[in-house]
């Protein structure tokens, strides 16, 4: 599924530069070390994580996008360093819980 | 006959998740980490040799193995502490330096580094960190990046580094400016 399609369906918010790019799952952490041995690339990751490491951990495996959920406010320098590493951020007032039921809804199914 | 190479096709395994102890000597000041399964991390002072190990912190972490899926050859990589990805703080460092001239073609930079004293723990190899680096390149399908990965024996001045490094630690806390 493409991420721009995701972003409009899901109406979550841009923080980052956007590219379009196919997304291929889901993954659901807060912990970088899981992210680092598990998630796979072009995964949307959903966490509440905001700070500037989380930068670190997606530009590394290669995250398709970083959706920061429950409102979480992300800092400036989080922003900006993934500007610099082409990382994408995004954002949800909603729960981690409310994103995946969309995303199942809009047919990001797990396989 | 000649042995054939087999083009490795690496893959994580006998991931463990553990804790990154850190503590100080009361006696000469060094300041040591390691790696524990513990699920409570030990916290009691103890002797190691000429060294007297006070706790500092712990951070949650984890440690793996690369195999191959093609001839499963096996790598370890107990001596790795964490990757961190350089960030650009240090206009004299050669790890910077690296990544202005790598940034061109969409590659970044992380340097992986081990465990202290780095004079008394077995560092990572050349070798390893090679493998290390095929390993997260071949993870990154869809990618027009890549990665590369040095060794911290670049870092012009670790205890003044701003490199963002992949750990469970301190993210919730208040970040310094440089």
């Amino acid at each position: 599924m493409k991420l721009k399609e995701i972003v409009k369906k899901l109406n979550l918010s841009e923080l980052t530069k956007i590219e379009d790019k196919d997304i291929n799952g889901v993954f659901i952490s807060d912990m970088l070390s899981d992210v680092m041995g598990s998630a796979k690339p072009a995964d949307l990751w959903l966490t509440v994580q905001t700070h500037k490491n989380i930068v670190s951990a997606a530009n590394l495996v290669d995250i398709g996008a970083v959706v920061v959920t429950h409102n979480k406010k992300v800092p400036k320098d989080t922003i900006e360093l993934a500007n610099r590493f082409n990382v994408i951020i995004l954002s949800s007032d909603l729960s981690t819980f409310d994103i995946v039921s969309k995303l199942i809804e809009i047919g990001l199914k797990p396989k | 006959m000649q042995e054939e190479r087999c083009a490795h096709l690496w893959e994580m395994a006998d991931v463990t998740y553990g804790f990154i102890i850190m503590q100080k000597c009361s006696h000469c000041r060094k300041i040591s980490n390691y790696f524990t399964e513990e699920l409570k991390p030990p916290m009691e002072k103890y002797r190691e040799k000429e060294h007297f190990w006070n706790y500092m912190d712990s951070t949650q972490s984890i440690r793996f193995n690369l195999r191959c899926s093609r001839c499963n050859t096996v790598v370890n990589f107990e001596e790795l502490l964490g990757l961190m990805m350089c960030t650009g703080c240090d206009e004299k460092c050669d790890v910077n330096i690296q990544m202005k001239e790598l940034a061109k073609e969409r590659t970044w930079i992380y340097v992986a580094f081990g465990y202290l004293p780095v004079e008394e723990k077995k560092q990572l190899t050349k070798e390893k960190i090679a493998i290390l680096e095929e390993y997260f390149n071949q993870r990154r399908k869809s990618s027009k990046s890549k990665i590369k990965i040095v060794t911290h024996e670049l870092v012009r001045d670790p205890t003044n580094c701003y490199g963002e490094v992949i750990m469970d630690s301190d993210m919730l806390a208040l970040t310094t400016d440089k």
